[in-house]
């Protein structure tokens, strides 16, 4: 009786540990999203307040390069939340935004020298590498994003971040007027990161630099039109043509 | 989209003149495009480039994205502003005009 009581007791005993433990994996699932989640919402706050913030300056006359744009306390802002949330989405988040601001201010030393600061494993790199692209091109200096995403190409942990700084790369021979070297870094990634993204857009970019030139053929197409009616480039000799690509949305 | 009203005007004011203008939409699907041709009361042909192949084969990168092509075909302008577009299409007419 006392060993059949104790069974029961002893069976209902672990019945409650299974479940707990059962839950536990749930919790912890339904717990981790909220928490970045919370963590996201809070910083698209951030982004949306910076946002604001930054149009209202520059709608009361306030220049890129002033040293009291609000874009300079919200890239303090965003890098302190990057030193005190490592590792986490919303950190590569804050880390794009830090050198997002900064670029629209024309903060080129501090740019690089908070880009000298990320390691090579940085998730965020593949984002902040393209940052540093466009802050060249407003610049027009690009020898230190040369350096830095050929470093890349090197060392990055992530295929996907040495694609994009190869990419790059080529996109920043290509604004320059490089063809030659702007081609060769395409075909890099081409040969490289085959069946990406960045493969796709570097067969399009090398397409464009052999057959889309100004002075070159339009290349010949024949579609139907939404009427039903045949269009066909060639039918066009003699007159001038616009291409409007466009899209209703 | 919002030049609609502007690409209208130019169309009108040159398609007797020797120019072509050619919408190649990169919708989903062809029902929204067909929609707002009909509302916008757009006239000048409408291609639906599904699959995207013609935004490929021509390397467009976001929309809208105008090429210029002179009267043999060849290209005169890659992604040329909607605003820098009169002029250049007044460009060639005019040199086509010195040569005959």
């Amino acid at each position: 009786m006392a060993q059949k009581s104790f069974t029961r007791l002893f069976g209902s005993l672990l019945c409650l540990l299974l479940l707990a433990v059962a839950a536990l994996p749930s919790i912890a699932q339904t717990g981790k999203p909220k928490r970045s989640d919370r963590e996201k919402a809070r910083l698209d706050a951030m982004i949306a307040q910076a946002k604001k913030e930054e149009e209202q300056f520059s709608k009361s006359g306030g220049k890129s390069d002033d040293a009291h744009h609000p874009n300079l306390k919200w890239a303090a802002t965003f890098w302190r939340y990057r030193l005190k949330h490592p590792g986490t989405t919303a950190t590569t988040v804050a880390t794009t935004q830090t050198f997002t601001l900064l670029s629209r201010t024309n903060s080129f030393n501090e740019m690089q020298a908070k880009a000298d600061t990320l390691k090579f494993d940085d998730p965020a790199w593949e984002r902040v590498i393209h940052v540093l692209l466009f802050a060249s091109m407003r610049a027009k200096e690009y020898s230190y994003f040369i350096t830095k995403a050929d470093a890349l190409t090197q060392s990055a942990a992530d295929p996907t971040t040495r694609a994009r700084a190869r990419f790059d790369i080529a996109d920043a021979y290509w604004k320059q007027g490089n063809i030659a070297q702007a081609r060769a870094n395409f075909q890099t990634v081409i040969a490289q990161y085959p069946k990406t993204s960045y493969a796709e857009e570097a067969e399009g970019n090398v397409r464009e630099i052999d057959f889309l030139n100004v002075g070159q053929l339009g290349p010949p197409f024949e579609r139907t039109t939404i009427n039903g009616d045949r269009l066909s480039l060639a039918d066009f000799k003699g007159k001038v043509v616009v291409l409007k690509f466009w899209g209703t949305y | 989209m919002g030049e609609v009203p502007l690409l209208k005007d130019l169309y009108a004011q040159y398609k007797d003149r020797g120019v072509v203008v050619v919408g190649i939409s990169l919708d989903e699907t062809v029902k929204p495009l067909r929609e707002m041709v009909e509302s916008k009361g757009i006239s000048w042909p409408q291609v639906w480039d599904e699959g995207q192949a013609l935004a490929t084969l021509f390397n467009v990168k976001g929309t809208p994205f105008y090429y210029l092509l002179d009267q043999e075909g060849k290209i005169a302008a890659k992604d040329i502003p909607f605003e820098k577009l009169r002029a250049a299409i007044d460009d060639l007419l005019k040199t086509r005009l010195k040569d005959q």
